[in-house]
């Protein structure tokens, strides 16, 4: 895992970076729903996003990466909107 | 070699039952030989996540329509509570504590009553019908006149400060224009769910030597604790004013938070022994990054856990 960082250190910088950006944009916008919807997507989009941008750098990118990532950003939007839902 | 080889093939064919409780270890664990995540972290696995999920969200949002009022949102909501927080607010800012006005919160119990009877959530209803109209409705002559609703809140204090953080409730909450301020918390059936409505509203009478009174405040308020207002049923729905704890069939909220962290949990729990068990056995997958996936969810499980709350405004 420490390797794996050391590795991608830049890319990791910049998804730790963002998780810390929508958790803030969460805490700030917690009382309004319609908002929290739209930064869950917007996270979910940045995530799969990340994911493949990353592996394309490395040419390592897969239909079967690719699909992991989409349905990864999917789980975790489909987690969010549930609980925004009601 | 050969022969270490013949033996373990052997083995494997004496103890079916082994190569079946090994197999279904990797339900859990990566597998070392085809270098693949576990099987309940493979992409038909997350993908059966996803549809659950959204299966689960679409029923909770159909079923109120066919069953009205089998799922709703608990609360714990009380008018004595609401105008303290209320006032503490106002305190903090150093303005002048509002005073409980029985008409204004006559006209509030009315508004309540004409969204669960017509069931609509807005500050107009559907036939042209404006807040004004219940507060003149009850004899308020005002000279400013304002409301704030709230409802699938659990307790007194997130609808306070569910106002507080939104511009024009608060500024409603701390408006120096206002004197007097009317409460209701009315428990009935809306779009299906059972839920807690609470209307608030504000007044300047005209004449201001009519504000009401401390000694008027506490017997209102007397008044309103022991009292628990129950109507027939109204278009099937039953109407309660000022309801003590309300508990409903079936917490919305709680099932699906309950749902979401489970998920969460438990995709997360796999990822992690993902992480450890592909370093102890010096695993390589080709795949996604599991560490960045494993702080994704933990960003929603936190995110759930310590940050969304239920609730709505208006």
């Amino acid at each position: 895992m420490i390797d794996d960082l050391k590795e991608n250190l830049i890319e990791y910088l910049v998804l730790f970076v963002a998780v810390i950006v929508f958790l803030v944009l969460f805490i700030l916008f917690r009382f309004d729903k319609t908002s929290l919807l739209a930064i869950s997507s917007l996270g979910s989009i940045f995530y799969i996003g990340w994911g493949i941008i990353h592996h394309m750098l490395r040419g390592r990118l897969t239909r079967l990466i690719t699909t992991e990532y989409l349905l990864f950003g999917l789980l975790v939007f489909l987690l969010l909107f549930t609980v925004l839902n009601f | 070699m050969e022969l270490e080889n013949t033996k373990k093939v052997n083995f494997w064919r004496k103890n079916v039952k082994a190569i079946e409780k090994y197999q279904f270890m990797h339900h859990f664990l990566p597998h070392e030989e085809e270098q693949t995540r576990s099987k309940f972290l493979s992409n038909g696995a997350i993908l059966l996540y996803c549809i659950f999920v959204f299966a689960v969200t679409a029923t909770f949002r159909f079923l109120p329509k066919l069953v009205p009022g089998v799922l709703g949102y608990a609360s714990n909501i009380t008018i004595s509570d609401l105008l303290a927080q209320t006032n503490q607010k106002r305190s903090e800012k150093g303005l002048s504590p509002l005073r409980l006005n029985s008409t204004l919160s006559e006209a509030a119990k009315q508004k309540a009553y004409d969204m669960f009877e017509n069931d609509y959530w807005a500050h107009i209803s559907p036939d042209g019908v404006e807040p004004w109209d219940f507060i003149l409705g009850q004899g308020y002559d005002y000279i400013y006149a304002g409301e704030n609703l709230a409802k699938n809140f659990s307790t007194s204090k997130q609808v306070v400060e569910g106002w507080y953080n939104s511009p024009t409730h608060k500024s409603n909450l701390l408006g120096a224009n206002y004197d007097e301020i009317g409460l209701a918390v009315v428990n009935g059936t809306l779009n299906g769910y059972e839920t807690t409505l609470v209307v608030q509203m504000f007044g300047r009478p005209r004449d201001r030597t009519q504000v009401a009174s401390v000694i008027e405040e506490e017997g209102l308020l007397e008044e309103i604790s022991v009292q628990e207002e129950v109507t027939e049923p109204i278009m099937g729905t039953q109407i309660t004013v000022n309801p003590k704890e309300v508990e409903p069939t079936l917490d919305v909220t709680k099932v699906s938070r309950s749902m979401s962290l489970t998920f969460g949990g438990f995709v997360g729990s796999l990822l992690a022994l993902d992480v450890w068990y592909s370093k102890k056995k010096g695993i390589k997958k080709f795949t996604g990054h599991t560490f960045a996936h494993l702080t994704v969810l933990l960003m929603v499980i936190v995110s759930i856990w310590f940050v969304f709350r239920p609730g709505l405004i208006l």
